[in-house]
């Protein structure tokens, strides 16, 4: 029973959504940034590697040009490069798309360490770089309502980005060209090229832009969601965000749905984490419920398409 | 195309065999950089006497905390004994897989002390030094088992952290119902750690809750776990969560990830004790140093250092384990002018008397060493 309230507790705090929005911040951006990939038919397994380099790139462009929109678009244009040298991989080379991004992320891991200890000699964390951060946004108006004014106002300029992001991609793939294209391409790239659609330009551009909103993600756990840059400080995000790509379908509004599921869950862990349940279990509830999130998507998927399959059938005869 | 790759195997098989053909015999062969590097210094060694230390680490020097104490000390140990010693500092990387690869290329080489640490080392350990029982090791922060075969060449050495976390639970519970700028009312403060899976970090749960409730038998103390040692937001989201739950004075132990829980205390403006060396010293002239009240502080490179010295005299006890402690003066609290300033002079005498309480045997510290995990969850929740 305590932990049924303690539960019911937790849910009553304005605190606990305003967390759970902070903690689906990273993890919706890099969603996003698969989707994009992924419609357009090539899996962008590097986000994790993307998003460590940018957090980098952030925070040390930041502290050297002591402009943070600077370091921003340092974080943005480095998560660009890390995608178009993936992209010259998986296009160009014709590579393997899953081992190309596992190369880089193993890269990122190592050479964010070592441009960290030539600028700082430490190899820890960025703590004697003078960084600095985005700003965070207090919406007039929206503010003064209580409850959910605390839940909604004053998040980081990039938590309401990737909210936007939402709808932008969502627009994108619905009613613009370049959506038309990516989907084309991702769906039956010998079908869109018969239509004279390049798929090679098309996956590049899928990727790039993959990349920045990957980027955007980096730039959102080194220059807001804590103010500097440790190694690993992605600690598996980018993975999270395939799954959460994968449950989505690539639908935006699904993505953003999901992301704010494993927020929900992993803010719960945060909070459940001094009550008696065990320790173990509320660590791995996020990805659990992840897990559990997608083999109900899975099955959901299996039996429509049973279910179409009859439907032809009976028309058949 | 089969023919290709069958004598593509066939050199390789063979340039193989004649590496390994040189690595037997030894340092005459001298074709490889490394064997040469070898020959260099074993000539040097027949004609100066030097003891030849090789420090072998886990991860990378810059961790701000075991890694860069150790690397301190061996400086030390140049500055000090120069003309006795001669030091080679390894890092071994994050891979595990290279650990062992890395331990028998020092076992191969010339050195007489080969130091190690930290548990992941442990079993490589306890395999090489049966393998060359002509060379010392010296292994900190776990113990080895000796009853494995004749480990008579190893000394193992850990910290009772649980003895500085004591102090950092006597001047947390001090100084959450004291009247210090950043207190607020309500008896609560917070420890988060790394992994709830090692013993280090429960080590130090265990002594901060004891000496929480050594000050006051009612407090209450949070414990969260990040679950990783370089998750440095999700630490500082665990420590937001504490501190916005009422905790005002929080002890981390997450290594790296500990930059988080700091970033949070100076966002909630609440106090933070940190971990493994001075902590307060990485955020100098920074606003985040001033909620850095103190750290418990592991002085790895000093025991090294000492460690080192008794070899040397031939005084030091291999083949046993041996935990070191407040009494040893390996660990202790940060001392500096942050302390001294945000710490009101009785708590300080609180602090100092509890130190003293310890070191006299008056005071018992738990350890989480050989603790099953029943025991451990008690001890938690009698201070929920």
């Amino acid at each position: 029973m305590d932990v049924l309230q303690d539960i019911l507790r937790t849910l009553s705090l304005p605190d606990f959504y305003f967390a759970m929005f902070r903690s689906a911040t990273p993890v919706l951006l890099t969603t996003l940034g698969a989707m994009v990939a992924s419609r357009s038919g090539t899996n962008n397994i590097a986000l994790e590697g993307t998003m460590l380099i940018s957090a980098f790139v952030g925070v040390a462009v930041s502290a050297f040009t002591q402009s943070a929109l600077i370091g921003f678009l340092g974080a943005v244009f480095s998560g660009f490069v890390v995608s178009s040298i993936l992209a010259y991989f998986v296009l160009k080379l014709n590579s393997n798309s899953v081992i190309s991004g596992i190369a880089l992320n193993t890269f990122a891991s190592g050479a964010t360490i070592f441009v960290l200890y030539l600028l700082t000699g430490e190899k820890g964390a960025s703590t004697s770089l003078p960084s600095l951060t985005l700003p965070s946004i207090t919406i007039p108006l929206v503010k003064d309502i209580p409850v959910i004014g605390t839940i909604l106002s004053g998040h980081h300029i990039l938590t309401y980005a990737g909210l936007i992001l939402v709808v932008v991609i969502w627009y994108m793939f619905k009613y613009t060209r370049l959506g038309m294209h990516i989907r084309a391409v991702g769906e039956s790239p010998d079908a869109a090229e018969s239509v004279g659609i390049s798929v090679k330009k098309v996956k590049y551009i899928a990727l790039s832009i993959s990349g920045i909103l990957t980027g955007m993600a980096g730039a959102f756990l080194s220059m807001g969601y804590v103010s500097l840059f440790s190694s690993g400080m992605t600690a598996g995000r980018g993975y999270i965000a395939l799954a959460t790509q994968a449950i989505a379908a690539g639908n935006a509004v699904v993505g953003m749905l999901a992301s704010l599921l494993f927020g929900f869950c992993q803010s719960m862990a945060n909070y459940l984490q001094s009550s008696s349940i065990p320790l173990q279990f509320i660590q791995l509830m996020p990805y659990l419920i992840i897990v559990i999130a997608y083999t109900i998507y899975c099955f959901a998927m299996e039996q429509r398409k049973k279910k179409k399959q009859f439907r032809e059938a009976d028309k058949k005869k | 195309m089969k023919k290709k790759l069958l004598s593509a195997f066939l050199v390789m098989a063979m340039t193989v065999s004649m590496l390994a053909g040189c690595g037997g015999s030894g340092s005459d062969a001298g074709t490889a950089d490394e064997t040469e590097t070898t020959d260099d210094s074993q000539a040097e060694e027949s004609t100066g006497d030097k003891v030849k230390v090789a420090l072998l680490i886990t991860g990378s020097f810059g961790d701000k905390a075991f890694n860069d104490s150790a690397h301190a000390g061996m400086e030390r140990l140049m500055e000090e004994m120069g003309d006795q010693v001669e030091v080679e500092m390894i890092e071994m990387g994050t891979d595990k897989t290279k650990w062992e690869g890395s331990m028998l290329d020092a076992s191969e080489s010339d050195a007489d002390i080969i130091i190690t640490g930290l548990w992941d080392m442990k079993e490589i350990t306890e395999q090489v030094a049966q393998e060359y029982p002509d060379k010392h090791y010296i292994i900190f922060d776990t113990d080895v088992d000796y009853t494995l075969g004749d480990l008579s060449n190893v000394y193992s050495m850990s910290y009772k952290q649980n003895e500085c976390a004591f102090l950092a639970g006597v001047l947390a519970a001090s100084l959450t119902s004291s009247d210090a700028e950043y207190a607020n009312e309500d008896a609560v403060i917070g420890f988060v750690g790394a992994r709830d899976t090692a013993v280090v970090i429960n080590d130090s749960a265990v002594g901060y809750i004891q000496g929480a409730q050594f000050i006051n038998p009612d407090i209450k103390v949070m414990v969260s776990y990040v679950g990783s040692y370089v998750d440095s937001a999700t630490a500082k989201e665990l420590a937001l969560t504490q501190y916005s739950s009422g905790a005002d004075c929080v002890f981390v132990a997450a290594g790296p990830a500990s930059v988080g829980v700091i970033e949070a205390a100076a966002e909630s403006q609440r106090y933070v004790i940190g971990v493994d060396s001075d902590q307060a010293l990485a955020y100098e002239g920074q606003d985040e140093a001033n909620y850095i009240v103190s750290s418990a502080i592991k002085n790895v490179g000093d025991s090294l250092v000492d460690a080192v010295k008794k070899s040397i005299a031939g005084e030091l006890p291999y083949g046993e384990y041996e935990i070191l402690g407040l009494k040893d003066g390996v660990v202790g609290l940060a001392d500096n002018d942050i302390y001294q300033s945000i710490v009101p002079e009785d708590i300080q005498n609180a602090v100092n008397d509890a130190r003293d309480q310890i070191i006299s045997g008056e005071i018992e510290v738990n350890t989480a060493y050989g603790m099953d995990e029943a025991t451990l969850n008690e001890i938690i929740d009698s201070a929920q």
